[in-house]
């Protein structure tokens, strides 16, 4: 009797490793993030070809307190198996306080990895010269959308520098308009928006992503000329008279999903609010429906001007970064590879809600599914592949000043007007920690 | 004969020792590390089973457990043995849940931002010296103040009022006091379409930017009449106002005559108006509450005491001084303190409007804030015991008032 049993056992058991094919099969893999909602369902779909092939259960949690929830998991030790993180700075900070495991012994080869993603964001999740952040999607921020109809029916021309900007923008007040939307009110982090503009003049000033990489490492300070200068731009076009629709008060209190609302509203004499709008690519699921469909065609991009000569046409984005809690599991190590390839996230580039950008450079940007989406991921791979890709810099700053004084200082800025300029690098110059 | 005593008292405590100490912890160990092996082994489903079916048994084989033990204490021990077991466990529970967490914050407040090693009392002096949390502090006194006052100062009146009424009580003190059946989250969300700011020449939604911009001549909030467009981009008209990004009052008519000079202008001049406006949801949320418990404390007073006072000519306003006020003074106590309690803990009004910037912070968002924003662990606790040590006095204060109440 025991003997028959153990004997259908091995049979069973025989007959499983026939069907699957692999040893991993019915493996679980647990990953939680920040993404919910479509992100999180496209998200989830990119795996569903990948259980299909090795019979690895992939399933992600997405949350809205993701940053809160994973501190308080690390805490406790109830990690999950990989965690997307919204900054890299969260892969920093979880790396140097020992959590997490480096790519190199997840079996990643790491020159394929630096090929695939470039040298620059593979640094960005590294510490001490180990690397544990994995690239995912990106989003571009070096961009100003704009309505092409509106520019033509007026002859405006689309500005290449930033001389051409201002040029233009003097034109549009002395005809009784408007020029830019601006608005920087966002719950818990607000002066973002100028942290933003900031940054896109500081890789196009002094000498590009050579200053910005000693800025963001603090190794000249918060008040040197490089950035006072960017300072000194970002208080022309925020305190000019007549350059952002409702002036100063409008970039304090407007909520920065609904500034660029003027643009879509016309006025008695037909003219938009406004003609330009410094934003990231996210910034469309904000709009008001009816544009929402117009996106790419209607109202579109053009890059941030270039500023000063002989720079390489630079971008300024942000991004998601994953990172491995578990170490030494085959399952993990497989989905780790997978989410480094070249096909990872096909399935979701070609949702019709997709607005999210992968990272690796060899990734058929013809399977997104909108044409607005593939014109910036080319913009970002062009941009990596000349090494002029720069993170978000008040992500990458320590949260004291990213996300503490150098946002409440761009406030305090444009209340304050263009004479508050060297107090406010002061004050965030004072508290680096 | 001695002798016997003592050993009588070695038997007791060595059974109080079983029966309420070694017997729960070893059973509370015992299933504690069965469920972390059980969680290795078996599925998730499967442990939800087991946990159902374990988990419910636990109490029941605790207290059977311990019942059995104290039975074998002598008869006259039994009584408080018994009351013993049933509050044990609760005070286990709190110590595990409440007291240690609390032990342990207060420890972390003297660590690093990692919580890894000592760095003495610089978090307290971060607490009292840096910018954004003096502003933090004045924010939870300007809401203490005026949260607490307005709360009890409406509720009384209310509370008075609606006792006068003739007819129609229930109803009007139900409508006061609806806003409390709303949760926190939904007030906010409510008030901040009436605060709702768009940038010029979109249609202000928010209803005091609405009125705001149609007041005047030529003014209107973008209204088509004939064909024609009336909006308020005259510079005769109001500008619309983000009233929750107001620091000041220098956004408004009155701010900009203000300056700077005795004690009264320097108040005005940095009178925090969206902490102000901010605070008045909460205000609205618990007037209700108030006014309901101060009527039933008004309905308890005897109607002779009010009859004995309007025999000798006392006025209205009199009779509510001397008479009603006096009389529910325990009960404007007791909501006082749950009122300072709550605004201390104060945090889904300012997280989901604000999210505490622009100077509208409140200390518990800060210590979220430090905890998850800045990452910050060591801050982060530290705002907590500051927190905990303003409750301190208020309990203190409460436990001796009942200690004096229950002498009386």
């Amino acid at each position: 009797m025991k003997k028959s049993i153990f004997g259908l056992l091995v049979i069973l058991s025989m007959i499983a490793v026939a069907c699957g094919g692999s040893s991993l099969e019915g493996e679980e893999v647990f990953i939680t993030g920040a993404l919910v909602g479509n992100d999180a369902a496209g998200f989830q779909e990119n795996f569903d070809s990948f259980t299909e092939e090795t019979g690895i259960i992939v399933s992600f949690q997405g949350s809205d307190n993701f940053e809160q929830e994973i501190q308080i998991q690390m805490e406790s030790g109830d990690t999950p198996d990989i965690a997307l993180f919204p900054q890299p700075g969260g892969v920093v900070d979880a790396a140097q306080r020992g959590y997490l495991v480096a790519l190199e012994d997840l079996g990643v080869d790491l020159d394929d990895y630096k090929a695939n993603f470039s040298e620059y964001i593979v640094g960005l999740g590294t510490v001490d010269g180990v690397a544990y952040g994995g690239a995912h999607a990106f989003n571009l921020k070096s961009i100003v959308w704009y309505q092409p109809a509106e520019f033509e029916a007026r002859g405006y021309s689309v500005p290449e520098t930033w001389d051409e900007m201002i040029a233009l923008a003097d034109q549009i007040v002395s005809e009784g308009m408007n020029p830019f939307c601006f608005g920087m009110y966002s719950n818990g982090a607000s002066g973002w928006l100028a942290t933003d503009w900031m940054e896109d003049i500081m890789l196009r000033t002094g000498e590009g992503t050579v200053t910005y990489d000693k800025w963001v490492s603090h190794e000249i300070p918060f008040n040197d000329p490089v950035v006072k200068n960017a300072a000194t731009l970002l208080s022309q076009i925020m305190h000019t008279d007549g350059y952002v629709v409702g002036g100063t008060d409008a970039i304090v209190s407007t909520y920065f999903g609904n500034a660029q609302d003027p643009m879509f509203e016309k006025d008695a004499n037909g003219n938009p609010g406004c003609f330009m709008h410094r934003q990231a690519s996210f910034i469309t699921s904000f709009w008001p429906e009816a544009a929402q469909a117009g996106a790419g065609t209607e109202t579109t991009v053009f890059p941030f001007p270039a500023m000063d000569d002989g720079l390489p046409k630079a971008a300024l984005g942000g991004g998601d970064m994953f990172a491995v809690f578990t170490e030494g599991d085959e399952a993990v190590n497989a989905v780790v590879e997978y989410m480094l390839s070249d096909n990872f996230f096909a399935a979701a580039a070609q949702r019709p809600d997709n607005s999210r950008i992968y990272g690796h450079v060899q990734f058929d940007s013809s399977l997104y599914s909108k044409d607005i989406t593939r014109v910036l991921a080319d913009a970002i791979t062009g941009a990596l592949a000349e090494n002029a890709f720069r993170f978000d810099a008040s992500d990458l700053m320590p949260p004291e000043v990213g996300a503490g004084s150098f946002w409440k200082e761009m406030m305090n800025l444009a209340v304050e007007g263009p004479g508050y300029v060297d107090t406010a690098l002061d004050n965030i110059e004072k508290s680096w920690p | 004969m001695k002798n016997k005593t003592q050993q009588e008292r070695l038997f007791n405590f060595g059974i109080s020792f079983l029966a309420l100490g070694a017997f729960p912890l070893v059973w509370f160990l015992s299933q504690a590390i069965l469920f972390r092996e059980l969680t290795e082994i078996i599925s998730r489903n499967m442990l939800v089973v087991i946990g159902l079916l374990v988990g419910s048994s636990f109490v029941f084989l605790l207290f059977s457990g311990m019942e059995r033990l104290i039975r074998l204490a002598p008869m006259e021990k039994r009584d408080s043995l018994e009351a013993r077991m049933f509050a044990g466990p609760s005070i286990f529970m709190i110590g595990l849940f409440l007291l240690y967490p609390a032990i342990r914050t207060i420890y972390f407040s003297f660590k690093d931002r990692f919580g890894q090693s000592f760095n003495g009392i610089e978090n307290y002096s971060w607490a009292f010296s840096d910018a954004e949390m003096l502003v933090t502090i004045r924010n939870q006194i300007v809401w203490l103040v005026f949260v607490v006052f307005f709360t009890l100062f409406i509720g009384l009146i209310v509370g008075w009022l609606s006792d006068r009424l003739n007819k129609g009580e229930a109803f009007f003190k139900s409508i006061v006091f609806m806003p409390m059946a709303i949760s926190a989250v939904g007030a906010t969300a409510i008030f901040k379409f009436i605060y709702e700011y768009r940038p010029p020449p979109l249609t202000q939604i928010g209803i005091i930017n609405g009125i705001r911009v149609s007041a005047g001549e030529n003014c209107s909030n973008n209204r088509l009449i004939d064909g024609t467009l009336f909006d308020y981009a005259d510079d005769s008209c109001n500008r619309a106002i983000g009233w929750l990004q107001q620091r000041d009052l220098s956004g408004l008519k009155i701010g900009e005559s203000l300056e700077a000079g005795g004690w009264f202008s320097n108040l005005l001049v940095n009178f925090p108006l969206n902490t102000v406006l901010l605070l008045i949801i909460m205000i609205w949320a618990y007037t209700g509450f108030a006014a309901v418990v101060f009527s039933a404390g008004i309905k308890a007073i005897p109607s002779d005491i009010m009859e004995a006072g309007q025999i000798d000519g006392a006025s209205e306003f009199k009779i509510f001084v001397s008479i009603v006020i006096p009389y529910i003074k325990s009960t404007i106590i007791v909501v006082g303190t749950y009122m300072v309690v709550t605004v201390l803990k104060a945090f889904d009004i300012i997280y989901v409007s604000t999210r505490g910037d622009l100077e509208t912070n409140l200390l518990a968002v800060k210590m979220l804030d430090e905890f998850s924003k800045y990452r910050n662990i060591g801050r982060s606790s530290t705002v907590a015991v500051l927190i905990f040590i303003c409750v301190i006095p208020i309990i203190v204060g409460n436990a001796f008032r009942e200690k004096e109440n229950s002498r009386i």
